[in-house]
């Protein structure tokens, strides 16, 4: 019988040190024909420390690689961040439903990002810079604390080419950046209304962020928004992940704020 | 089937399996466990404290073995097994773990090894008002290999699967009536009581609920244990004495433990985030599961009203009474 917790080994190609905290490994497909969309999640795991949940970061059409970017918080993480080019990570997925992209074609799209939660939207961005025409307009709302945890801080410049990026820092340590939490950018810039609208981040910044769009006209059909939870299983038979009647891991992990809103546990899923 | 045959029929099934049956222990409460001797069976309407699901999806599982980088698939090892005198309400919580892990290798593995033999009997209190009174239509709806219904002198036999039918063939029993399973949803549609609740919780939320009974529960977790439906389970490794080699497994988890919702961590100075920080949070998403989540995705009751949990509870919590308060909240706000 298939074993869908089995993990498949990939190679480590490349490890590029991200931020003060972060690395992005490029790994080599765990099987043939390993395809996923933006929003999309992998397990990866160490033997011995166990699983966790990581959004794919890297491009859609790269048919030789993906990449994730690793946050050393805890013990795998931190185990992750040992290990060197060469070396062998555990994969199995990709898992979830993705960011529905083709409803962005043509249109106006706003990412809205707060520290760690940017990896998932990646794809997306660099989705952007391969088809200039695909989307009308990109805006990137990216909140972070302070200048040592920016990711993918040089990718800007050509991010820059396609996309409005904006950035906020929570605590800046020059004055380089702008001072303030990414709601802060809705005071500041001007983002049509019609515009489609993708977000992670911090549980606590999804209440404030979308206070910020709804009044300035967002419908919430528009709002998709990656819900970040515990994970065990990914297949949606553990229970950890689970809110109201739906699981994170398999009828997410992105859920627009329309669906959202019909939850009716008061256990608030967001 | 009379007395005399049923004896014969037990020793029968003694001879080559493991047989798996609800005996009183020397403490004298009712447990499950492998039958030695035929005088040990209990068939009654007393529910047995623990489930059926120890055997099915036990506590602690082995799913891989590694070695250096490399898993290997550790199924379990289990032989012929038989659950004999499953109560209707557990075959109720069969059907659904069925369901729940019908992708699931390691369930199956043991499932396809497993006869299960249920029987009419129902306890006498019995919150669960649909299997109150045992008729013959209501067996198309569940999962089992024989069923026993309870008669005068012995029990009428039904099959429900090819291998219940072979074990009965090969009894040299022909006195029996097959039924086809038809999937959980019966003609009347979907459970009323199990609706009701459901909309309740869902649609007519009451927070003095959820607020008491936060404050009675000490998060202990003995119901989700006690629970024949209950399934929540973690994932985690261990490594052997020997460098590079270990095992990854799962066991059973409880959604009162902090752990349960919690990202990041535990490296002491990472920074702990968890989804459910009250009590009552945390006791209304295990009625969430069981009386939303459950019929929502499989159509099937989240719990079978065996009454497990209220018996286990250290602090009382009925879960006849929750479901009595609900279905009155929702009334009043209707």
């Amino acid at each position: 019988m298939l074993n869908e917790y089995k993990t498949y080994n990939c190679k480590i190609l490349k490890v590029t040190p991200e931020a003060s905290d972060s690395k992005t490994f490029t790994l080599s497909l765990p099987y043939k024909g390993f395809s996923f969309e933006p929003g999309q999640y992998v397990m990866a795991s160490i033997p011995g420390f166990g699983e966790a949940i990581f959004g794919i970061a890297s491009e859609m059409n790269d048919k030789k690689s993906i990449q994730i970017t690793v946050r050393k918080v805890g013990t795998l993480t931190s185990e992750l961040h040992n290990k060197k080019k060469g070396d062998l990570i555990g994969i199995r997925g990709p898992y979830g439903r993705s960011f529905p992209i083709d409803l962005a074609k043509g249109k106006n799209v706003l990412i809205v990002v707060g520290g760690i939660g940017i990896p998932p939207l990646r794809p997306l961005i660099l989705d952007a810079l391969e088809n200039p025409k695909k989307y009308n307009k990109v805006y990137i709302f990216y909140g972070c604390r302070d200048e040592s945890t920016l990711l993918y801080a040089k990718e800007y410049p050509a991010w820059k080419n396609v996309c409005e990026l904006s950035l906020t820092l929570e605590k800046p340590l020059t004055s380089k950046y702008a001072k303030g939490l990414v709601t802060t950018l809705f005071d500041v810039k001007d983002i049509p209304a019609d515009a489609i609208a993708f977000m992670c981040g911090p549980p606590i910044m999804y209440k404030f962020v979308l206070a910020k769009m709804l009044d300035k006209g967002f419908k919430p059909e528009n709002i998709f928004i990656s819900l970040e939870r515990h994970m065990d299983c990914g297949q949606g038979v553990c229970q950890h992940c689970a809110i109201g009647t739906k699981y994170v891991c398999k009828d997410g992990p992105v859920f627009s704020y329309a669906e959202l809103m019909n939850f009716k546990s008061w256990l608030s899923p967001i | 089937m009379n007395k005399t045959k049923f004896r014969q029929f037990v020793e029968f099934l003694l001879k080559n399996n493991l047989v798996i049956v609800p005996q009183y222990n020397v403490e004298g409460y009712l447990h499950l466990a492998e039958l030695k001797n035929p005088k040990d069976l209990y068939l009654g309407t007393e529910l047995p404290l623990d489930s059926w699901k120890w055997y099915l999806i036990p506590p602690f599982q082995k799913m891989f073995d590694y070695k250096n980088d490399q898993f290997k698939e550790i199924l379990p090892k289990v032989g012929k097994q038989i659950f004999l005198g499953v109560s209707i309400l557990d075959l109720q919580a069969l059907t659904l773990l069925n369901q729940v892990f019908e992708q699931d290798p390691y369930y199956q593995e043991i499932k396809k090894k497993t006869i299960v033999i249920g029987t009419s009997h129902v306890p006498k209190e019995n919150f669960y008002k649909y299997f109150a009174k045992f008729e013959e239509d209501k067996l198309e709806h569940l999962q089992f290999d024989i069923f026993l219904a309870v008669q005068k002198n012995g029990y009428k036999i039904y099959s429900g699967s090819e291998d219940g039918q072979r074990l009965l063939d090969k009894f040299k029993y022909k006195n029996y009536q097959h039924i086809e399973y038809a999937g959980p949803i019966r003609e009347e549609g979907l459970d009323q009581q199990m609706v009701s609740v459901m909309d309740g919780m869902q649609n007519f939320h009451e927070q003095k609920i959820w607020d008491d009974l936060g404050k009675r529960c000490m998060q202990c977790g003995k119901c989700t244990i006690a629970c024949p439906v209950c399934f929540c389970f973690r994932m985690y490794d261990q490594s052997n004495l020997e460098k590079d080699s270990g095992y990854r497994s799962r066991c059973w988890d409880t959604c009162f433990y902090n752990e349960f919702t919690q990202v990041a961590g535990p490296a002491p100075a990472a920074p702990k985030h968890r989804l459910m920080n009250t009590t009552s949070q945390k006791i209304y998403f295990w009625y969430e599961h069981h009386f939303v989540r459950t019929p929502a995705s499989f159509s099937l009751p989240g719990c079978v009203g065996c009454g497990r949990c209220t018996r286990t509870c250290p602090a009382d919590i009925d879960i006849f009474q929750t479901q009595r308060d609900i279905l009155k909240a929702r009334q009043r706000k209707k």
